[in-house]
């Protein structure tokens, strides 16, 4: 048995994951910069702050060598906000409150906007757009940008845990951020299971479920099971598909397409 | 093509950069992530796989130099009392980065273990020119009719002149090969050497359905959304592609694989 694990990334290695985002420090000691195999980490010059990955600031922290800033999302005034969200507004009734926007996408508050993907380049010349674990999204901010409401990064169950075991001391309230982080998730796994209804759309070729603003954790937590009923679901309905497949080529044969099929196409919907 | 797509290919330089460390060590995070989330093995990234190892191997020099002249200052250790600091987290990170290859290599293996025939039969259809095909059915043919001696072994492509092992690294493709040769032995020599010459092939197809078994390329899997907009097909395979739904960037989404595959190719969506 060359691999033993199921397909799709286990907790521990989605916990491994998000030990790659990068959060700020303040260091206790000089360290001079290091070149890791996932890129440069700068001098650590006490008391100026530096971006680190989180393992790293971990590894700082449990040797008193740094205080970890906790990022501005983990605080109990943002929690509560975010909280009041997900459980109060009224858009947000079965779905996850929105994540923070990618770069170049445009943020809540100017919906009208259009998003411009910034591509990077890799060394072999293709196109790389960033994404979590590797955005600035848990790094102190300098400037409190009061234009962006807070919003739960991807990978925020395990960092919020990660920094309450080993820094707590850092946070502010760490009781109350232990009990807001707990009220998030039970209001967002109870979101998870009442979407359990439109599976069927992910079913049909095409088709597909949104799932926006979940959090790393919470999918590993369901993979399993979503894909296992999807999957189901599929190969329930695989007959029903190939014979509307056929009937569908079978109309454009013939030139004749009557519109009727339409409806079909459209029956998805967010939750 | 704007002028910050020609900026970024000047920026690209011959690769050896810090930053181009941290974008590579990302590239491999996400392919590993990738990988991990499919059934089927996707295409070896060999120039990224090859820099990767390349620094790895640098690291591992960089920590053997560093921990000998340690060994040397013993006596002296106010010399730099950060060297063991230094070296614990040179070799933290390298413990993390031959993680993510160990684990993507072996879910790599479990995959083409488990589809071995599917992968070697590819294989050998996608390099092989008309002719030789035509040849090879007929020798198969001749072969479970002719030879009394048909062997389970004889069913295993022949893959030894293959030029382009995609989507599989040159290592994988003769570990498939050897593995199924290996498989088709012992199965001839515990159970099919029993059976009539016409059953013990291992890629019958007889009745229109073929005994080699895929990967389901239709199950589903989760997605993010980095393009502006990526449209999920409802056909990967050729032909005419009807569009289904619509993603928007920064969107996550349960699809199908194969109505997102193009789109990961191209780098607009990322596996979950």
């Amino acid at each position: 048995m060359a691999f033993p694990l199921p397909r799709g990334i286990t907790a521990s290695e989605i916990a491994f994951l998000a030990e790659m985002e990068t959060v700020t420090i303040v260091p206790r000691q000089r360290l001079e910069g290091l070149e890791l195999l996932g890129g440069p980490v700068e001098p650590l010059i006490p008391p100026r702050r530096a971006a680190l990955p989180l393992w790293l600031a971990l590894l700082l922290k449990r040797q008193r060598r740094a205080n970890i800033m906790p990022p501005p999302w983990l605080h109990p005034d943002s929690l509560s906000l975010i909280l009041e969200v997900e459980s109060q507004h009224q858009d947000y009734k079965s779905a996850f409150s929105p994540p923070p926007p990618l770069p170049g996408q445009p943020s809540i508050r100017d919906q009208g906007l259009e998003p411009t993907a910034r591509p990077q380049y890799t060394l072999d010349g293709n196109r790389y757009y960033a994404a979590p674990p590797f955005l600035p999204q848990n790094t102190a901010q300098t400037v409190v940008s009061s234009r962006d409401p807070p919003a739960l990064p991807y990978h925020w169950v395990e960092v919020g845990n990660m920094l309450l075991d080993v820094a707590s001391d850092d946070l502010v309230d760490p009781d109350q951020i232990r009990r807001l982080l707990k009220d998030l998730r039970e209001v967002r796994m109870a979101k998870m299971r009442s979407g359990i209804d439109v599976l069927d759309d992910a079913a049909i070729g095409g088709g597909g479920v949104a799932l926006t603003g979940v959090g790393s954790m919470e999918l590993g937590e369901e993979r399993g099971f979503l894909a296992g009923v999807v999957d189901g679901l599929r190969k329930i309905g695989a007959s029903k598909e190939q014979a509307r497949r056929e009937q569908l080529a079978e109309q454009r044969a013939n030139g004749g397409y009557d519109g009727t099929q339409d409806e079909e196409e459209e029956d998805y919907m967010e939750f | 093509m704007d002028i910050d797509d020609i900026l970024a290919s000047v920026d690209r330089g011959p690769g050896a950069s810090p930053e181009s460390a941290a974008l590579d060590h990302q590239q491999l995070t996400r392919f590993w992530v990738a990988e991990r989330a499919v059934s089927e093995v996707l295409p070896w990234p060999a120039p990224l796989m090859e820099r990767v190892m390349d620094r790895v191997r640098i690291q591992i020099e960089t920590i053997e130099d560093l921990a000998a002249s340690s060994a040397d200052t013993i006596t002296n250790t106010t010399h730099n009392p950060n060297l063991n600091l230094r070296l614990s987290i040179l070799q933290t990170d390298l413990a993390r980065t031959q993680y993510i290859i160990r684990s993507l290599l072996r879910a790599r293996l479990a995959k083409l273990t488990k589809y071995s025939m599917h992968y070697l039969v590819q294989l050998a259809s996608r390099n092989k020119n008309p002719l030789s095909t035509a040849s090879q059915s007929q020798s198969q043919s001749q072969s479970s009719s002719a030879n009394p001696n048909t062997t389970p072994e004889d069913s295993v492509p022949d893959i030894s002149a293959l030029v382009d092992t995609a989507p599989l690294s040159g290592p994988e493709t003769s570990f498939v090969h050897a593995h199924q040769t290996l498989l088709a032995g012992h199965y001839g020599g515990s159970f099919l050497g029993a059976f009539p010459r016409q059953l013990r092939r291992l890629d019958d197809n007889a009745g229109g359905t073929s005994m080699v078994q895929g990967p389901e390329t239709k199950e589903v899997v989760f997605v993010r959304c980095l393009g502006a907009e990526v449209p999920v097909l409802v056909d990967g395979e050729e032909g005419v592609e009807e569009v289904g739904v619509v993603m928007r960037m920064g969107d996550v989404w349960v699809v199908r694989w194969e109505g997102v595959r193009r789109a990961w190719e191209r780098g607009e969506v990322e596996l979950l």
